[in-house]
C-alpha cells in the first residue's frame, strides 16, 4: 500500500498547531502509481479548502478485481474500513451490498443534487435493489480499436454490420494478418467478444434475460454464439493458442501488426502510449449488432461508503468535492473517463478518449460486460465453457447445455 | 553409534519429568520464558487454525455478521458434490507423487555430481539452488513468458532447431497445461533437495567407500549399499518435506495458469482460494482447507517422529 503522507503530514502539523481536532478520510483505491500522481493535487485542493480534514490516500496499486476486493473486505472484516473506496459495478459491488457493509446514499443524492451531475445510465447501472449505494466516477466503454495503417493498407472500411466484420476478417486472413487479438489468461478478454456475438445473435432483449439468469442458455442464439466464437477461433482470425496469454501481452501483436483490431476501453489511448506506442495510427468502433439502437459494452466505476465509517457526511462532501465538474475541469488528469456530465478530456492531446466520450455521454444503450453481471464463482463457469469452446474440447452445443446446468447448480448453491 | 545418540534424548526425558514433579514457584522460571512464545502461538497460530474449523460448519460469505450451521455439509460437497474439488485432489495427488520422485531423484543425481572437491564447484551448487531461492510468484511470471506461443523462448527454440511441429500452446493447451506447469515447478524446487543430500553425502564417512571399494564393490554396488543406506536419514527429511509441499502447491498453479484452461489445472489449493476469497464461500473454503490441512498432517507424520527422535 501507498500512501500519500506528505501534504498529510503538513496538514496535521498545522492543525496540531491550532490545536484542532483533524477529521481523518481514508480514501481507499487501487491506483497505480501515475494515477496517485494524478489524484494529489486534487487532493491538495480538498485540503486548502477543508483545513480540518486529513484525507489519506491508500491504494492497493494494479491489483484489479481479482485482489482489490479481497484486501477491501479483510479490512471490513477487521472493523476498520476505510471512509471512502473505490468500485467496479454490477456484481463485484455486489457482495458488499448484499452482506450490508456499505450505505444507501439515497439521502446524499437528495442533499448534493447527484442525479444531475452524473451521467443519468450510469446512475442506472450501479442501482441494485432500487437503491444507490454508489456514486459514479467513471463510465467506461469498450468496442473494437483497429489499426488504420493495417485497414487502408488493404482497402478496408469500417464495418457496419456482423456480416462486414466477417468480411474485414477474411479479408485480413488473406493478407496474413490476424483479425484480432485477445488474451485468454482470465477469462475476461475473449469474454468480450463472445458478449458481442450473445448481443448480435440473442438481441438485447434476450441478452439481458441470459445476464440475469431469466433466460435458459440452452438455447439456439447461444449455440449460435458459440459457433461464432469457435469460427473465428477455427478460422485463424484470431492469434492462435490464446488461451493462456495474458490480456497484457495480448496488446503485443496488435503493436506489431500481427493483429489488427483488439475489444477494449476508452483508456485504450492511454494504455498504448504507456507501452511505448504512437495511437496515431489507432481508431475504434462500437461493433455493430444489427439492433436498433446499437448497445455496446459499458460500465461505471463508482465510490462507495462503507457502512461502518466513522463519519459519513464528511465522506459525502469529499465525493462531492471530487465528483464536481468545477474540480474535475480544473484538474483533468485524473478524471479522462468522468461520468459527471460537462466533463471531457483534452481532444487535442486525448482524440480517441474524447471521441469515447462522445459515445458515452450521448448514447444511452449499453450492456454489462458479463463479468460485472454474474458474480464471480458463476463467471468463472462461464469462462469453464468458453475455454471449452475455444479449445475445442466442448462443441458449441454441448457449450450452451453445460452453461445452463453450471447456472442451475448455482442457482441452488445459493438457496 | 545409534545407540548412543537414541539413549541421551530418554535420559533427558526423565530428568525433566521428575524435575517438574518437583517443581516450586522458583523452578517455574523456565516457563515464564516459554509464555511469551507460546501466547504468540496460541494467538496466531490455534486460534486462527480453530476458528476456521468452525467456520467450516457454516455457509458463511465472510462479510456478513451472521452465519448459517449447515454441519458437515460443505465436507459432503468436496467429496460428493463438487466435480472441480474432486479434480483438484486428483490433480494434487498426481502433483505429489511426482513432486515425490522427480525434484528429489534430480536433487540426488545433481547432489552425487557436486559431491566433490573441484575449482568452482560452489559455483555450481550457487546456480542450481539459486532458483529455490527465487519468489515462486516471479518463477511463475519467467516461465509464462517462456512458454507464451507468440514469442517465448521455448517455442522460439524449437522452431530454431527443426522442431517446430513441436511448438504449441503449451499452457493454453488441456493435454500440456499441468504438465508444463509441474516442469517449472522442478525446476524451481530441485535446489532444495540437492542441498540436503549434499549435506547428507559428506556425513557418510570415507571409510566406508574405501571398505566397499577393497572388498571389490563397483561404483553401482558402492551407490546402492553404501550411499543410499547413509542418507536414510536424509530420505525421510527430503520425501517428507517434497509431499508436505507438493500438497500445498498453490503459487504457480495461481501464476501460470489461474487453474486453466478451464479448470484443468485446479489444485485444492487454488480452489480453496478462489471458494474463499473470490466466490464468498468462506465456509466452504474453510473446510477444503480442514481437509488439506488433515491429509498434509498425516503425511507429516514420519517426518514429525523423526525430527522429534532426533
Amino acid at each position: 500500500m501507498r500512501s500519500v503522507t506528505g501534504f498529510t503530514a503538513m496538514a496535521a502539523i498545522a492543525l496540531l498547531g491550532h490545536g484542532a481536532q483533524a477529521q481523518d478520510i481514508r480514501f481507499f483505491t487501487n491506483f497505480d502509481a501515475n494515477a496517485v500522481s494524478n489524484w494529489e493535487p486534487v487532493l491538495e485542493a480538498y485540503q486548502e479548502q477543508n483545513p480540518d480534514s486529513n484525507v489519506e490516500l491508500e491504494t492497493v496499486a494494479g491489483s484489479g478485481a481479482a485482489i482489490y476486493p479481497d484486501v477491501l473486505r479483510t479490512s471490513m472484516a477487521a472493523g476498520d474500513p476505510p471512509d471512502v473506496f473505490f468500485m467496479w459495478g454490477g456484481e463485484i459491488a455486489g457482495p458488499f451490498i448484499d452482506a450490508g457493509q456499505v450505505m444507501d446514499l439515497a439521502p446524499y443524492y437528495e442533499q448534493y443534487g447527484w442525479e444531475e451531475t452524473l451521467t443519468p445510465w450510469t446512475v442506472e447501472a450501479i442501482t441494485r435493489n432500487g437503491k444507490v449505494y454508489g456514486v459514479p466516477f467513471n463510465a467506461r466503454g469498450m468496442g473494437f480499436f483497429y489499426r488504420t495503417d493495417i485497414f487502408e493498407e488493404h482497402g478496408i472500411e469500417v464495418p457496419t454490420t456482423y456480416e462486414e466484420v466477417e468480411n474485414v476478417c477474411r479479408t485480413l486472413k488473406e493478407a496474413g494478418v490476424h483479425c484480432a487479438t485477445f488474451g485468454g489468461k482470465f477469462g475476461w478478454h475473449p469474454m468480450r467478444l463472445l458478449d458481442y456475438f450473445l448481443e448480435t445473435r440473442c438481441g438485447p432483449e434476450l441478452h439481458d434475460e441470459l445476464n440475469r439468469l431469466e433466460a435458459s442458455w440452452d438455447q439456439p442464439c447461444v449455440v449460435e454464439s458459440y459457433t461464432m466464437l469457435k469460427t473465428w477461433v477455427d478460422e485463424d482470425w484470431l492469434m492462435p493458442d490464446f488461451l493462456n496469454i495474458s490480456p497484457v501481452d495480448a496488446r503485443m501483436p496488435l503493436y506489431l501488426g500481427e493483429a489488427a483490431m483488439i475489444i477494449e476501453g476508452d483508456w485504450f489511448e492511454s494504455v498504448a502510449r504507456g507501452d511505448g506506442m504512437t495511437t496515431e495510427n489507432l481508431d475504434f468502433f462500437v461493433p455493430p449488432t444489427g439492433h436498433e439502437p446499437v448497445r455496446y459494452s459499458a460500465f461505471p466505476q463508482q465510490w462507495m461508503i462503507p457502512a461502518g465509517a466513522e463519519n459519513p457526511d464528511a465522506s459525502a462532501e469529499f465525493i462531492d468535492f471530487i465528483i464536481s465538474p468545477e474540480v474535475q475541469n480544473e484538474f483533468p488528469e485524473p478524471f479522462v473517463a468522468s461520468a459527471t456530465v460537462g466533463v471531457t478530456p483534452d481532444c487535442e492531446e486525448w482524440p480517441l478518449t474524447c471521441k469515447w466520450r462522445e459515445v458515452i455521454t450521448s448514447q444511452r444503450a449499453i450492456y454489462p460486460p458479463t463479468d460485472q453481471a454474474f458474480t464471480k464463482e458463476l463467471m468463472d463457469s462461464f469462462f469453464e465453457v468458453q475455454a471449452g469452446v475455444i479449445s475445442g474440447q466442448t462443441p458449441p452445443k454441448d457449450a450452451a447445455v453445460l452453461m445452463q446446468e453450471r447456472a442451475e447448480e448455482w442457482k441452488a448453491s445459493k438457496t | 553409534m545409534a545407540t548412543q545418540t537414541e539413549s541421551r534424548p530418554i535420559s533427558t526425558r526423565s530428568r525433566a519429568t521428575s524435575e517438574f514433579v518437583a517443581a516450586s514457584p522458583r523452578n517455574l522460571t523456565p516457563y515464564y520464558f516459554l509464555a511469551p512464545a507460546l501466547i504468540w502461538y496460541l494467538l496466531f497460530l490455534v486460534y486462527p487454525m480453530l476458528s476456521s474449523l468452525y467456520i467450516s460448519f457454516f455457509k458463511w460469505d465472510g462479510l456478513s455478521p451472521s452465519k448459517t450451521f449447515v454441519g458437515l455439509a460443505n465436507y459432503y460437497r468436496i467429496f460428493f458434490e463438487d466435480d472441480v474439488a474432486r479434480l483438484a485432489l486428483v490433480n494434487n495427488i498426481i502433483w505429489t507423487v511426482a513432486s515425490l520422485v522427480i525434484p528429489t531423484a534430480f536433487g540426488l543425481a545433481l547432489a552425487l555430481a557436486l559431491n566433490r572437491q573441484l575449482r568452482g564447484i560452489t559455483i555450481f551448487r550457487t546456480i542450481f539452488y539459486m532458483p529455490g531461492v527465487l519468489p515462486l510468484v516471479a518463477v511463475g511470471l519467467i516461465w509464462s513468458w517462456m512458454y507464451n506461443p507468440h514469442f517465448g523462448a521455448i517455442n522460439t527454440v524449437l522452431d530454431a532447431v527443426g522442431l517446430d511441429f513441436l511448438s504449441r500452446g503449451w499452457l493454453s493447451d488441456y493435454q500440456t497445461a499441468f504438465g508444463a506447469t509441474f516442469l517449472t515447478n522442478v525446476w524451481a524446487h530441485v535446489g532444495f533437495p540437492m542441498i540436503l543430500y549434499l549435506a547428507g553425502l559428506q556425513g557418510i564417512p570415507s571409510d566406508y567407500y574405501e571398505a566397499a571399494a577393497l572388498d571389490g564393490a563397483n561404483a553401482w554396488q558402492r551407490f546402492w549399499y553404501v550411499t543410499l543406506p547413509g542418507l536414510a536419514e536424509t530420505h525421510v527429511i527430503v520425501l517428507s518435506l517434497a509431499v508436505i509441499n507438493a500438497f500445498k502447491v498453490f503459487d504457480i498453479i495461481y501464476t501460470m495458469t489461474y487453474g486453466g484452461p478451464g479448470r484443468a489445472t485446479q489444485v485444492l489449493g487454488t480452489w480453496m482460494y478462489f471458494q474463499s476469497f473470490q466466490y464468498y464461500n468462506a465456509g466452504y473454503g474453510s473446510a477444503i482447507a480442514w481437509v488439506m490441512a488433515i491429509i498434509v498432517l498425516v503425511m507429516a507424520v514420519p517426518y514429525i517422529r523423526r525430527m522429534s527422535r532426533d
